[in-house]
């Protein structure tokens, strides 16, 4: 049995000699998440998490896989365990219990009519001049 | 309520746990999110069938794309001009790449790359069948990169529709590259097509050969295939085999007769009535026989992938740090 | 003057024909998926160097990049023997260091041929020089990293860098009729490139505990002749594979 592929085909018998070994933990390094500034001005964007042995090769190894396409400024990469988050299951946490339109621009949709009814009020006494 | 550690062992010692057992009150929830369309993401309470399901699912579409860059590899060194040889080097780059993204999808669920790739070696773990069958001529890239591509492209926009986050993200990203795949698998094809005799010669001769892996590609006709309902009211399935592979024909089939190419199939047609394409039986039971192990090449790809993790192992322990610590990632 | 030109562009382009063909023997093979990426990328950037090289030579109404490089004979090639040599055994120790010593030369060379008074080619090298940054960085930060890691890391670079160095010094072999190219203001000597070369890769290698030796003029013998069309044992596999596909069918468009 030989491969099709000269590239494999170089690698024989070799190729077929070696034995079934399992992989350790953490043979494949630990993980970084990936953040990238598609252009100046924008937020930096969570792109997803690679494997790397430390930092700076994170930064080299997350350049083609999460900008060789896209637009790119800037990348950042963090290790995985640097990360602290909220459980999505508690998103409630977020959500207020009363009303907090005084904290929203749209809590101030009135301040106009105020206005007006004051100016109908003035007029009366206006037209006695 | 917050934390940085996802690493679960409770989660998957308890694999075995049926859907009976769990809480109730939990279990209604989280159908609820899925059933208002909300995401699951990793934090969140999950029963175990889903957890076990979409790492099964993940996993094996993970290893689909590791397996399916050795095909097309094939050819890597004998592309005939700068365009084709740059395209299929940035074509198999990418499947590489998604194997990276979709493994970092499955590892949010709590199974460790390295798990999964002894899984793979060890023939434990699945993947797609189609990837056992051996790239024997230029035009064989060519029916690949369009073919195949395409399904995969019905099959992965299918599921981005899916419940999962990391997975859908994933997939997003995936099918966006993949479109690329496409295009590039079609214009090489049509220079075939409309080329010299030898080359549509090569084409016809390709197609007939890759037909039936095609036709097996969705996974078998939904008669035979097993626990498909819980998972498409989980989302983890949103299309059934046999609906994939009538968009397939449905798509594609024009397209193939429109090349003046012969399809293997004398009772491929669709019926007017039904609306639905009619085909022979692709011998579900060679579908069968290459997922057991005894298909063209599904020794190599296996020999090739224990081959490059081997060759490899001697950078990776070079570099390990010494006090590195399993996180789950986030992606 | 033309001919000159093309000896001078073909030397520069068929090392990166011949260096991209070998490291995309490792896609799908690589130590780790991550890793995997990034060299497939180094690897269409050297091949689509190569095209962009030809095409120079192409607008003057010279064959074009695909004539250049799957329709040549194997004497017309002037790539240095480093870039031909298989992927023996695929160790990647081997994969990297060449990598290394080849992108330091590329560097070295595009920082020079900025400057060329031959215009196509400053105004190429500028933008050629955006991606060597990166396999500059990669190849860099990897030397050092596996230079002091492990016993048998160390080991495999020490090997590979014995065995690829004396290629690697004919990168700057003088070519033919290169008094031509000086005079005419389009490359510097390549005597002097290689020192610039020295001295870029030496205190990396320094650092990473490697250690290399000058080769003297008699050892060179095996090693040269690539600029003047004389090819590697290497080569004659290497070309038949890399045009199975294109001579199967002359006529044919692909």
């Amino acid at each position: 049995m030989s491969s099709l592929d000269p590239r494999i085909r170089r690698a024989e018998p070799e190729l077929w000699e070696i034995p079934l070994r399992s992989l350790e933990p953490l043979e494949h390094w630990q993980t970084y998440e990936v953040f990238v500034m598609r252009t100046r001005g924008s937020q930096a964007q969570h792109v997803g998490s690679l494997h790397a042995p430390d930092a700076e090769m994170a930064l080299i190894l997350a350049k083609e896989q999460f900008a060789r396409r896209s637009q790119c400024v800037a990348l950042w990469v963090v290790p995985t365990e640097a990360i602290l988050w909220t459980n999505p299951e508690e998103e409630e946490i977020f959500l207020p219990a009363t009303d907090k339109s005084y904290r929203e621009p749209q809590g101030y949709l009135h301040t106009r009519e105020r206005i007006e009814r004051f100016k109908d009020r003035l007029k009366p006494l206006q037209s006695y001049d | 309520m917050y934390g940085n550690l996802v690493v679960r062992p409770e989660d998957i010692e308890n694999w075995g746990k049926k859907i009976e057992e769990e809480d109730p009150e939990k279990l209604a929830e989280f159908e609820g999110r899925i059933e208002r369309g909300e995401k699951i993401e990793p934090q969140d309470w999950m029963p175990f069938e889903y957890r076990r399901q979409l790492i099964r699912l993940i996993e094996q579409h993970a290893h689909s794309e590791i397996i399916g860059a050795l095909p097309e590899g094939t050819w890597i060194t004998r592309a005939p001009t700068f365009r084709r040889k740059l395209a299929l080097m940035a074509k198999v780059q990418d499947e590489v790449g998604h194997a990276q993204l979709l493994y970092s999808a499955a590892e949010t669920l709590g199974k460790s790359r390295e798990q999964m790739i002894n899984d793979l070696l060890s023939g434990k773990s699945k993947y797609s069948n189609v990837f056992n069958y051996p790239a024997k001529t230029w035009a064989d890239t060519a029916i690949i990169a369009w073919l195949v591509d395409a399904g995969a492209i019905i099959n992965q926009t299918t599921n981005s529709k899916g419940s999962y986050g990391p997975y859908v993200r994933a997939l997003e990203r995936i099918c966006w590259e993949e479109s690329f795949h496409l295009k590039y698998g079609y214009d090489s094809v049509v220079y075939l097509a409309t080329g010299t005799p030898k080359q549509r010669a090569m084409l016809q001769d390709a197609l007939n050969r890759w037909w039936r892996p095609i036709m097996h590609f969705f996974g078998p006709p939904d008669t035979q295939s097993v626990h498909t309902e819980k998972l498409i009211r989980w989302k983890v399935k949103l299309a059934t085999n046999d609906e994939m592979r009538q968009q397939f024909l449905d798509m594609y089939v024009p397209k193939i007769w429109e090349l003046g190419l012969t399809i293997p199939d004398p009772n491929l047609r669709k019926n007017p009535e039904t609306g639905r394409w009619e085909y022979s039986d692709p011998d579900w039971g060679e579908f069968w026989r290459v997922i057991n192990g005894d298909g063209p090449c599904n020794k190599e790809r296996l020999a090739v992938r224990r081959f490059a993790e081997e060759k490899g192992r001697w950078v990776r322990e070079a570099l390990r740090a010494p006090h590195a610590r399993y996180v789950t990632p986030l992606a | 003057m033309i001919e000159v030109l093309e000896i001078l562009i073909l030397s520069l382009a068929d090392d990166e024909l011949f260096i991209g063909h070998r490291h995309a023997e490792w896609i799908g093979l690589g130590p780790i998926l991550e890793e995997d990426i990034a060299f497939a990328s180094i690897a269409q950037d050297e091949t689509g160097h190569a095209q962009a090289y030809y095409q120079i030579l192409t607008d003057l109404g010279l064959p074009t990049p695909d004539e250049y490089a799957f329709k040549r004979e194997a004497s017309a090639f002037r790539s240095a023997h480093l870039v031909e040599l298989p992927n023996f055994e695929y160790d990647y120790g081997m994969a990297l260091m060449r990598h290394f010593l080849y992108d330091a030369a590329e560097q070295v060379r595009l920082d020079a041929l900025r400057k060329s008074a031959y215009e196509p080619l400053a105004g190429l090298a500028e933008r050629l020089l955006r991606e060597e940054k990166y396999h500059w960085l990669h190849a860099r930060v990897w030397i050092q990293r596996l230079g002091r890691s492990t016993e048998e890391a160390h080991h495999r670079l020490q090997a590979a860098l014995d065995q690829l160095f004396p290629y690697a010094w004919m990168l700057f072999e003088e070519m033919p009729h290169e008094e031509k190219m000086i005079e005419a203001g389009w490359v510097p000597p390549s005597a002097e490139l290689r020192m610039r070369w020295l001295e870029k890769i030496s205190p990396i290698l320094m650092e990473a505990n490697l250690a290399y030796s000058e080769p003297k003029a008699d050892e060179l013998q095996a090693f040269q002749g690539g600029r003047h069309g004389i090819r590697s044992p290497y080569f004659d596999s290497l070309y038949a594979e890399m045009t199975e596909v294109s001579a199967s069918d002359p006529e044919a468009e692909w």
